[in-house]
C-alpha cells in the first residue's frame, strides 16, 4: 500500500517538475510578450520591440531613491511603447556578489555603480562598462568635478546620481532647550558632549557597527587638519605609508572623542537602524550621518516635534588645522553606467541620458527628499522645501573646498574591508593608532 | 543473500543519481574553486597564476588564526555544553508520551523554523547596552554599570552563547529521532531485569546511540567552521575582528575584499580541516569500541 | 513506594516540568518577539527592551508584506522548490545510504566517504563557478538552477543520518525478507523505508528549513521574478541606507508561518515503535 502511494507521488512529482521545467522556457516568454502585446500593437509603427535590462541597488521601489528610479523607468516605457525594461533589484551586499557574476557573463545594459576606486578599479580593469562621450554631457548640469570619479584615463565610464555630504544632524530644539550652542571647534563639540551626557542624553549617534561612518569621520577631520589632502591619501595607499603626521592626529581625534564619551554605548557594535533611531527617538541629539537622510524631515513615522527640529552643521575646525568650517566632506559615489557587452547599447545609453535629464533624476529627486543629486537642482526648489533641505543647500553653496571620496573607499577593496574593521578597534581603544596606520598600510600592497 | 546484496546493477542504479548529483553541482564548482585558489582572482576579468603564495599568505595571517580559534571555540562550546543538554532533553521528551511530548517537542524547535535574521536582531536588541533586556536585568539586580556585551573583549562570548542557543534545537532533533530509532523491546527486557532509568539511559540508550552522537558531533564540528550567517548579522566579525569566523572571513575575503583567489585559498584549507576533524573523530568513535 | 519516596518524585516531577515549561518560554520567545513587532511601527521598534506595546496594532504591515512582497506567487515558487527538495533529498539518500552500507562491494566506503564531503564544502566557494557553470549550459533563471545546488548541498547530511539511523534497522528483517524471495528494491522500498520513517521525517525536516530561508544561491542563480522564493520578499522593504524594519519583521512572520506549518506536520512522525514487532521472534 505504502509502495503505490510512493509511486504515485514520485510520478506526480517528476511530472510536475518536467511540466515547470517546460513550462518555464515557455511562459518566460509569455511574461515577456504579455508585457510587450500592447507595445506590439504600435511596433509596426514605431520600430522593432526592445527590451531593456536594469540592474539595481535599490529593492524598495516604493520609497526613496528606488522609487525615483522607479518613476522614470515607468516614465521612459510611457514615452517609448517599444521599450520594456525589466528591473532587478538586490540589497547592496548581494548586488555585488552579482555583479561580479555578471561580470563574467550576461551583465545588464545599466547598472548602478559606485564612482569610487574601491569599485571602480576593479571593474575597469575587467572592462565590463561602456565607455561614455563626456562631450554629450556638457549640458547637463553636472557640479564641477563630479564626474571625476567615474573616469579613467581621461576616458568617462559612467554618470554621478547623488551628491553625499556628512554632517552631523542635531535637534535645534533640544539643543535650544538646554542652552547648548552649535560647536565652531572640535573642542567644544567634545565639551558640548560632556554637557549632554551629564543631562543624560547620548551626545552624537555613531553607527560603528559599519566601519563607513567612522571611516567619514577621519576624513572630515583629514580636511579639517590638512583643509584639502586627496592626493595625500591616494599617495598613501599606493605606497603603503600612512606615516604622515596629518594621519596620525586625525585618527587621535577620533579615538579623543570616542573615549571621552561622544557616541554611544556600544555604538562600536551598533547598525545602522540602531543609530538612527536613538537620534528619532530623540535620545541622541546628534547624528553623524550623510545628506540622503535629510527625508528624516519628511518621515511621518517620527515624532512631527523631531523631525520638524531637525538641523545640520558640518565637522568643527580643528585648533591649529588649516580647513575652514566651510570646508566639506562631500563626495559623488552612487551612478549609474552602461555595461560595454550590452546587445542594445544605443537604447542603453538613450536610456541612461534620459534619466539624467535635468527634470528627471533632480527633480523626481528633490521631490523626494532623497539628497542632492550630482546635478544643479536650483531650477526645482518648490518653495516648499524642509529647512532641513535649505540647509543642506546652503551647506553647499557656502563650500570652500569639498573632500572628495572618502578615505575607506579611495583604494582597493581589501583596504576597504581592512580599514573598515580596524577603525572600530582603534576608535574603542583595544588597538593602538600605530597599529592600526600599519595595518591598514599593509593592506594597500 | 550475498549475491543479492552484491548485484552490481542494483548498487549502481541505487548509488548513481546521488553521484551524478555531486559531480554536477559540488565537485566540479570545487575543482574550479581549488584553481582560483591558485590565482590572484579579484572575481573580475583575468586571473592569474601566482601558485602558494594565497596559501603562504594565509600562514601568516592573523584574522584567519584568529577566526579558526573562534571556530573551533565554537565547536567546542556545541560538544560540551550543547550536545550533553540536547541529549538529555531528548531523553526527557521521549519519556514524556502523550501530548505533552508532541508539544514541547514542536515548542523548543521553533527558534530554528525562523530565519536567522530574526535570531540576530532579537539578540542585538538584548544585548543592547541602553534598552536591551541583560542590562536592565542587571538594573533590577542594582548594578550600577551598564554593560557593552559587544566590546572587543565580550563581543565574542555574547556571540557564542547566541550560537550555542541556537543550535540546541537541531542537536536535540537529532538525538530525539536517534533515540525513537531504538526498539522498545530493549527497554522492556531491561526493565524486566529490574533496570531504573539512569542504567537504562547509561547502559541501553547511550551505546545504542553511538553512532548518531558521532553523526551529531562531526555535524557540529563542521557547522562550526561554517557558521557564517549569523555571526555576520550580528557583528561581521567585528569589533576589529574580534567575531570573526572562518566561513564569514572566507567570505569576506571573497567577496568584499575583491580577493576571491585568496577567498578560495581559505576554502579549501576549511575542506582540509572538515576532512581532517571527521577522520579524527572515526578513530575517536571507533576506539571506543571495546 | 514508601511515602518519602512519592513526595521525592512529585517534587522531581514539579521540578521537571518547571525546566520543561521555563525551557519552553524561552524557545517560543523569539516567535512571540517576532510578531509583536510586525504589529509596530519602524519608529517604536528601537526603544524597549523586551516587547513594545504598539501605539496602533499596524495590521497594514501585513497588507504591504503580501501585497508588494508578492506574497503568494513566491510562496508557491519557495513550496514547490523545496517540497520537491525534500523529496529528491530523500529518495537519494536513503538509496544510496542503503547501497554503502548494507550492500557489499568495494567501493562502498570510498563513495560514502566521497558524497559526505559535500558536507564539508562552504557555499560561497561554489557562487560564482555554479554560476559560469549554470550559465554556459543556460540554467540560469530556471527551476533547475535552485534545485539541483539545493538537492546537492542537503544530500551529504541527509546521507549522513541515513546511514547511522540503517544501523538500528535490526538485520534479520532484511534476512527474513531475501528468504521469501523480494528483490532488492522490494526491500529497500517496502521493508526498510517504513521502519526508517521517523528518520525520514527528521531528513525532511532538514531539507526543507536549509533551503527554505536560502538566499545567496537563489538571488545569484535567478535573475527575472519567475522562481523567485520567499527570501526575496524582505528585499522590497530594504532601501540604500535606512529601511521599513517593522513591515520587514512582517514579512519574515508570514515566511515563518508555512515552515512552521510544515515542522507541526513533519514532526509528528518521529515516533517510536515503527520498528516495534518487527521482528517476530
Amino acid at each position: 500500500m505504502k509502495n503505490r502511494i510512493l509511486a504515485t507521488l514520485m510520478a506526480v512529482t517528476m511530472a510536475a517538475a518536467l511540466l515547470t521545467g517546460c513550462g518555464s522556457n515557455g511562459s518566460a516568454d509569455g511574461d515577456q510578450s504579455a508585457a510587450g502585446s500592447a507595445s506590439k500593437q504600435q511596433n509596426t509603427v514605431s520600430g522593432e520591440s526592445i527590451t531593456l535590462k536594469v540592474f539595481s541597488n535599490l529593492p524598495d521601489r516604493k520609497n526613496g531613491q528606488g522609487l525615483v528610479e522607479q518613476l522614470i523607468i515607468d516614465d521612459y516605457m510611457d514615452e517609448n511603447p517599444n521599450v520594456t525594461i525589466e528591473v532587478e533589484a538586490l540589497d547592496e551586499e548581494a548586488y555585488k556578489t552579482k555583479f561580479k557574476a555578471y561580470s563574467m557573463d550576461g551583465m545588464p545594459d545599466v547598472v548602478s555603480i559606485w564612482g569610487q576606486p574601491s569599485f571602480l578599479d576593479e571593474v575597469l580593469e575587467a572592462e565590463v562598462l561602456a565607455q561614455l562621450d563626456e562631450s554629450d554631457y556638457a549640458d547637463f548640469g553636472f557640479i564641477s568635478g563630479s564626474l571625476d570619479g567615474f573616469m579613467k584615463d581621461g576616458k568617462l565610464y559612467g554618470l554621478p546620481r547623488n551628491t553625499d555630504i556628512m554632517t552631523f544632524y542635531y535637534n535645534e530644539k533640544i539643543f535650544q532647550d538646554n542652552g547648548w550652542e552649535v560647536p565652531e571647534t572640535y573642542d567644544e563639540l567634545l565639551t558640548l558632549g560632556a554637557a549632554i551626557r551629564d543631562a543624560g542624553m547620548i551626545p552624537v549617534a555613531m553607527d560603528g557597527g559599519d566601519g563607513w561612518p567612522m571611516a567619514i569621520y577621519l576624513t572630515d577631520l583629514l580636511l579639517k587638519i590638512t583643509g584639502g589632502c586627496s592626493d595625500d591619501i591616494s599617495a598613501a595607499i599606493t605606497s603603503g605609508d600612512f606615516s604622515n603626521p596629518f594621519f596620525k592626529e586625525a585618527t587621535e581625534l577620533l579615538v579623543k572623542a570616542a573615549d571621552a564619551g561622544l557616541f554611544q554605548d556600544g555604538y562600536d557594535s551598533q547598525d545602522y537602524g540602531t543609530a538612527k533611531n536613538l537620534f528619532t527617538n530623540g535620545q541622541a541629539a546628534m547624528y553623524y550621518m550623510g545628506s540622503w537622510e535629510s527625508s528624516m524631515a519628511l518621515n511621518e513615522d517620527i515624532d512631527e516635534e523631531i523631525r520638524t527640529n531637525i538641523r545640520a552643521f558640518t565637522m568643527p575646525v580643528v585648533d591649529g588645522g588649516q580647513g575652514k568650517s566651510t570646508d566639506v566632506a562631500a563626495w559623488n559615489g552612487g551612478g549609474y553606467a552602461v555595461s560595454a557587452n550590452s546587445e542594445v547599447k544605443e537604447e542603453a545609453i538613450k536610456f541612461l541620458n534620459y534619466m539624467f535629464q535635468p527634470d528627471k533624476l533632480s527633480k523626481y529627486g528633490w521631490e523626494n527628499g532623497v539628497g542632492m543629486s550630482a546635478q544643479d537642482q536650483t531650477p526645482f526648489m518648490t518653495g516648499e522645501e524642509t529647512a532641513l533641505q535649505m540647509n543642506f543647500i546652503d551647506i553647499l553653496d557656502r563650500a570652500t573646498s569639498v573632500s572628495g571620496t572618502p578615505i575607506n573607499d579611495c583604494g582597493p577593496s581589501a583596504f576597504k574591508t581592512a580599514i573598515e574593521s580596524e577603525i572600530q578597534s582603534v576608535s574603542n581603544g583595544s588597538k593602538s593608532v600605530d597599529d592600526f596606520l600599519t595595518m591598514i598600510g599593509a593592506a594597500c600592497k | 543473500m550475498k549475491r543479492l546484496y552484491s548485484n552490481k546493477m542494483v548498487i549502481i542504479t541505487l548509488v548513481l543519481p546521488a553521484i551524478l548529483v555531486f559531480l554536477f553541482a559540488i565537485l566540479a564548482p570545487i575543482c574550479l574553486s581549488v584553481y582560483y585558489g591558485f590565482t590572484s582572482y579579484s572575481g573580475m576579468g583575468e586571473a592569474a597564476f601566482v601558485g602558494v603564495d594565497n596559501y603562504k599568505a594565509l600562514m601568516k595571517d592573523e584574522t584567519f588564526w584568529l577566526a579558526l580559534r573562534n571556530s573551533l571555540l565554537l565547536a567546542v562550546g556545541f560538544i560540551c555544553i550543547q550536545h550533553p543538554l540536547a541529549m538529555i532533553v531528548a531523553a526527557v521528551l521521549d519519556k514524556l508520551q502523550g501530548r505533552a511530548e508532541g508539544f514541547f517537542r514542536c515548542v523548543y524547535f521553533i527558534p530554528n523554523v525562523i530565519s536567522v535574521a530574526v535570531i540576530a536582531y532579537l539578540w542585538k536588541f538584548i544585548y543592547n547596552p541602553d534598552f536591551g533586556l541583560l542590562n536592565n536585568v542587571l538594573k533590577l539586580f542594582g548594578y550600577q554599570g551598564k554593560i557593552n556585551w559587544f566590546s572587543t573583549e565580550n563581543a565574542i562570548w555574547s556571540v557564542l552563547v547566541v550560537l550555542i542557543w541556537h543550535g540546541f534545537g537541531w542537536g536535540m532533533l537529532i538525538y530525539y529521532t536517534g533515540i525513537k530509532n531504538i526498539d522498545p523491546v530493549l527497554y522492556e527486557a531491561a526493565s524486566i531485569d529490574g533496570a531504573n532509568q539512569k542504567t537504562i539511559f547509561f547502559r541501553i540508550t547511550l551505546p545504542l546511540m553511538k553512532p548518531v552522537i558521532q553523526v551529531n558531533v562531526t555535524m557540529a564540528v563542521i557547522a562550526a567552521l561554517k557558521q557564517m550567517e549569523t555571526v555576520y548579522l550580528l557583528t561581521n566579525g567585528g569589533p576589529g575582528n574580534s567575531t570573526q569566523f572562518t566561513a564569514n572571513y572566507l567570505y569576506q575575503q571573497a567577496f568584499k575584499a575583491f580577493k576571491y583567489g585568496y577567498g578560495n585559498a581559505i576554502g579549501v584549507v576549511f575542506i582540509i580541516l572538515c576532512l581532517a576533524v571527521t577522520v579524527c573523530l572515526n578513530k575517536v568513535f571507533a576506539e571506543k569500541e571495546v | 513506594m514508601d511515602a518519602v519516596g512519592k513526595k521525592k518524585s512529585r517534587v522531581g516531577k514539579v521540578v521537571l516540568w518547571t525546566i520543561l515549561i521555563v525551557v519552553a518560554a524561552i524557545q517560543i520567545f523569539p516567535i512571540i518577539w517576532l510578531v509583536n513587532f510586525s504589529l509596530a511601527s519602524s519608529n517604536e521598534m528601537f526603544t524597549s527592551g523586551l516587547l513594545v506595546i504598539p501605539e496602533k496594532i499596524q495590521w497594514g504591515n501585513y497588507v504591504k508584506a503580501f501585497v508588494d512582497g508578492h506574497f503568494l506567487k513566491y510562496l508557491f515558487n519557495s513550496l514547490l522548490i523545496n517540497s520537491l527538495a525534500v523529496i529528491f533529498v530523500i529518495l537519494l539518500s536513503i538509496m544510496s545510504a542503503f547501497a554503502c552500507r548494507r550492500m557489499k562491494w568495494k567501493l562502498s566506503g570510498f563513495v560514502k566517504m566521497l558524497l559526505m564531503m559535500g558536507m564539508m564544502i562552504p557555499i560561497y566557494a561554489t557562487l560564482l563557478p555554479n554560476y559560469k557553470i549554470y550559465n554556459m549550459i543556460g540554467m540560469t533563471d530556471t527551476i533547475w538552477a535552485l534545485l539541483i545546488p539545493y538537492v546537492a548541498f542537503s544530500l551529504p547530511q541527509g546521507l549522513f543520518l541515513m546511514t547511522s539511523f540503517l544501523e538500528s534497522v535490526p538485520l534479520e528483517l532484511e534476512e527474513a525478507a531475501v528468504m521469501d524471495g523480494c528483490g532488492i528494491y522490494r526491500i529497500v522500498f517496502q521493508i526498510v523505508m517504513p521502519i526508517l520513517k521517523p528518520s525520514i521525517a527528521t531528513i525532511a525536516i532538514m531539507t526543507f528549513l536549509n533551503n527554505w530561508n536560502e538566499f545567496m544561491m537563489a538571488s545569484t542563480y535567478l535573475s527575472s521574478p519567475k522562481w523567485k522564493t520567499l527570501p526575496f520578499s524582505v528585499l522590497e522593504f530594504i532601501g540604500e541606507y535606512s529601511s521599513n524594519y517593522a513591515v520587514q519583521f512582517a514579512v519574515m512572520a508570514l515566511t515563518a508561518a508555512p515552515a512552521v506549518i510544515v515542522y507541526i506536520i513533519l514532526n509528528k512522525h518521529i515516533t517510536k515503535g515503527a520498528a516495534m514487532g518487527a521482528v517476530k521472534g
